[in-house]
């Protein structure tokens, strides 16, 4: 081999070599340079992912910390057929490929049993189909033809995680699933017009749910990261991070027991009296707590979608009815707070004219014939006149003024809003029988929430209220956030007034309108009312409001109580009075709360003094 | 003074160049591992959220069903399927008791032991200043 030859060898390699460097130099530089940013878009686009971590809403619980409302996972499951038409093509052997194709049918009848499906259903959900798309869009499987492989058909929706466990567990090639997270109201129609509910898209719509989505929804978080080529997230390449803040939990003051219980006597109301809507509330007069309030008609909360839209309406607040006789608490009320009368006061309750303010005004008709009646009297037995009387002594502005400081004529500020005002119209527009007809609690509509809270303030020693319906916010480890307590809106009545305002009230238990629905040791107090109903702008005689309204013990009131049944019909005929629709619902509650609440009986007084002796040290 | 050969300097270079190759060798495997450690640190931090996520998942299944199970109406349901017969109290049945059960009880636990015995005369009209009490430990 001459030595000019292995020169020109060299030579030779280290052009090659140079030219290899050279070609990997100018692709590196068309990839760097001249493609980059399209490269670059394409890597981004492909590598990089924004997973956004949804935050858990928080559950609304009861003042006792059971759950109301919280969010559950629930599964989607679907077929992929041409996942299980790939696995069996791995196969070559088709002794073997027909063993694998027999195991899966046989999962796929388990699979049916589990999902409640018929076989042939799932049989052929496993079929390969293909979907029609636009042929622009179709760059999946390389053959612009305006179809690609369907690979999702949904099988059952609404699967249960423990069932969803046991289809994972069968290893069926080609079911998948898609996890979303349902709202579940476990008590289904408990506190259905207080909790509210979120519809299919997410969206609050009423009650708690719709007025507490701030504190509820949380703070959806989300990663910058990357994937892989089978979408499984690389962690490593995590750039940013910004952790879900779960929602806070929401207390209400509602007692899921004392729910109940005035739950089934609204259910009881409504098979006896098939009333147009009835609503029924308990709260604690202290504080303003709502321990209970309930409608009918009514609606399943799981199964908001097929209820009605009128049985959805929190009645309570909604709508407004004519106090009728309740109303006259007003009256009685604000004359005893004004010193205007005692107790003991006399009215003639016969008289059918009266003067006043120089215009001779026809009294109201009475239910039942009255003579001379005292200010008990009046309140006990209910009397149309004696009340008007009371309302006169005190003139239009004075009693205006309490009828507002009782709280009527405005909002009673419910946290969960949606309520209405009223109408109690100023002295200016009255017409010249108001004075005498607005103390039976005609001319003036209120929520039953208001005529409620008016009542409340009697329980109470002369205080309205703000009603309370949520506790606490709790965030989601249990901290408080906030916490709600009673909120004073005005003094309607002094402490001693109030006070001798309950003790008359226990007379209508004893011996007036609700005569027999006292409950012995615990001093019903109360106020039945009957209105009529406006029909066609005249008021019927067949169509009544019926009310019973009231507290126990009168002397250290536990409870305040309200049953409004609209337009109830007697079974065996006659007039929905107060007395013969809500006085017994309102006795049967209380009788089921006293031993729930455990409300001590008030021990007679026996007149002489009691001496006690300790010992314990 | 002698100069080095120049192969013992071409020596030191290419033992120099191979310590080179070998610190920046170790270098890079070490980066390599490091990466990889942080990878399936990564990985396995993910895993864990996954599972912390599937477990409050389900930790919120139960508490569904729990809820569900124990609310009012559920449990009144059970009542009349398994035929318990299990009613709220009426007034009447109940024997309110005003004093401390446990100063009840102490007591009579008391009188049992020490066998308390008083003895005092009849005549009530004029009771003594003073109550004889004997006790006896059993």
């Amino acid at each position: 081999m001459s030595k000019g030859f292995a020169t020109n060898r060299l030579s030779l390699l280290a052009v090659g070599v140079v030219m290899c460097f050279m070609t990997v130099a100018v692709r590196l530089v068309y990839l760097q340079a001249v493609d980059r940013d399209e490269l670059l878009r394409f890597v981004d686009k492909a590598r990089r992912q924004i997973v956004v971590e949804h935050a858990r809403r928080g559950a609304i619980l009861d003042a006792r910390g059971n759950l109301l409302a919280t969010s559950r996972s629930e599964l989607t499951v679907a077929v992929d057929p041409w996942a299980l038409v790939e696995y069996l093509e791995i196969e070559k052997r088709p002794e073997r490929r027909a063993q694998r194709a027999a195991e899966e049918t046989a999962k796929h009848a388990r699979l049916a049993e589990l999902l409640g499906l018929p076989v042939a259903a799932v049989e052929q959900a496993f079929v390969p189909a293909m979907r029609a798309i636009k042929p622009e869009d179709d760059t999946r499987d390389g053959q612009v033809d305006g179809k690609v492989k369907d690979r999702w058909v949904k099988l059952c929706e609404g699967v249960d995680e423990p069932t969803f466990d046991r289809i994972t567990a069968l290893n069926i090639r080609g079911v998948t699933h898609e996890r979303v997270y349902r709202r579940v109201y476990p008590g289904g129609a408990l506190a259905a017009h207080v909790i509210g509910y979120l519809n299919r898209e997410g969206t609050a719509v009423a009650g708690a749910e719709h007025k507490l989505d701030l504190y509820l929804k949380g703070q959806d978080g989300w990663i910058e990261s990357e994937k892989d080529g089978a979408r499984r997230e690389l962690a490593q390449f995590r750039s940013r991070e910004v952790p879900a803040q779960d929602g806070d939990d929401v207390v209400l003051t509602i007692d899921s027991v004392v729910q109940q219980i005035v739950e089934n006597e609204l259910k009881n109301i409504a098979a006896t009296f098939q009333p147009q809507f009835a609503t029924i509330i308990a709260s604690d007069p202290m504080t303003g707590a709502i321990l209970g309030m309930a409608n009918y008609p009514t609606f399943d909360l799981n199964a908001y979608n097929k209820a009605p839209l009128a049985a959805q309406r929190n009645y309570a607040v909604t709508d407004i009815i004519e106090p009728g006789s309740v109303f006259k608490i007003v009256a009685a009320g604000a004359a005893l707070n004004e010193g205007l009368v005692t107790p003991q006061s006399t009215f003639d309750c016969g008289i059918t004219t009266i003067d006043y303010e120089g215009r001779t005004i026809k009294l109201p008709k009475e239910d039942e014939p009255f003579g001379m009646l005292s200010v008990a009297g009046i309140v006990a037995h209910s009397s149309n006149r004696g009340a008007a009387q009371l309302a006169m002594r005190l003139g239009d502005e004075r009693f205006y003024e309490y009828a507002r400081r009782y709280g009527f004529g405005e909002t009673t500020a419910f946290a969960l809003g949606g309520e209405v005002r009223g109408i109690l119209e100023p002295p200016a527009k009255w017409d010249g029988l108001t004075i005498s007809r607005m103390p039976m609690g005609h001319s003036v509509a209120a929520t039953p929430l208001q005529v409620h809270m008016a009542m409340s303030a009697v329980a109470n020693g002369g205080v309205l209220l703000r009603p309370q319906i949520i506790k606490e916010i709790r965030d989601s480890n249990g901290a408080l956030v906030r916490r709600f307590g009673p909120e004073k809106r005005a003094q309607v009545l002094k402490p001693s007034t109030a006070a001798t305002l309950a003790q008359l009230l226990t007379g209508v238990v004893r011996e007036g309108t609700a005569k027999g629905f006292d409950i012995p040791g615990f001093e019903v107090a109360g106020k039945t009312g009957t209105t009529q109903i406006l029909v066609d702008g005249k008021y019927s005689t067949t169509h009544h409001v019926a009310s019973f309204v009231g507290f126990f013990p009168a002397s250290r009131p536990e409870v305040v109580l309200s049953v409004i049944v609209d337009d109830g019909h007697v079974p065996t005929g006659g007039t929905a009075y107060g007395r013969v629709v809500a006085a017994p619902a309102f006795k049967h509650i209380a009788e089921q709360l006293i031993q729930y609440l455990d409300i001590k009986p008030v021990l007679p007084n026996p007149g002489r003094f009691l001496a006690m002796q300790g010992g314990a040290r | 003074m002698k100069p080095p050969p120049a192969h013992a300097f071409v020596n030191r270079l290419i033992g120099l160049t191979l310590v080179l190759l070998i610190f920046s060798g170790s270098l890079g495997l070490g980066a390599v591992w490091m990466r990889q450690e942080i990878s399936q640190a990564a990985n396995r931090g993910r895993l864990l959220e996954v599972k912390m996520a599937d477990v409050e998942r389900r930790l919120d299944e139960v508490n569904a069903q729990v809820a569900a199970a124990v609310n009012p109406d559920a449990l009144l349901r059970q009542n009349q399927v398994m035929r318990l017969g299990l009613l709220s109290p009426r007034e009447i049945q109940v024997v309110r008791v005003g004093e401390s059960p446990e100063l009840r009880l102490a007591a009579k636990r008391n009188r049992e032991v020490f066998n308390v015995a008083t003895a005092s005369i009849s005549d009530e009209a004029n009771p003594p200043a003073f109550h004889v009490l004997t006790t006896a430990l059993r």
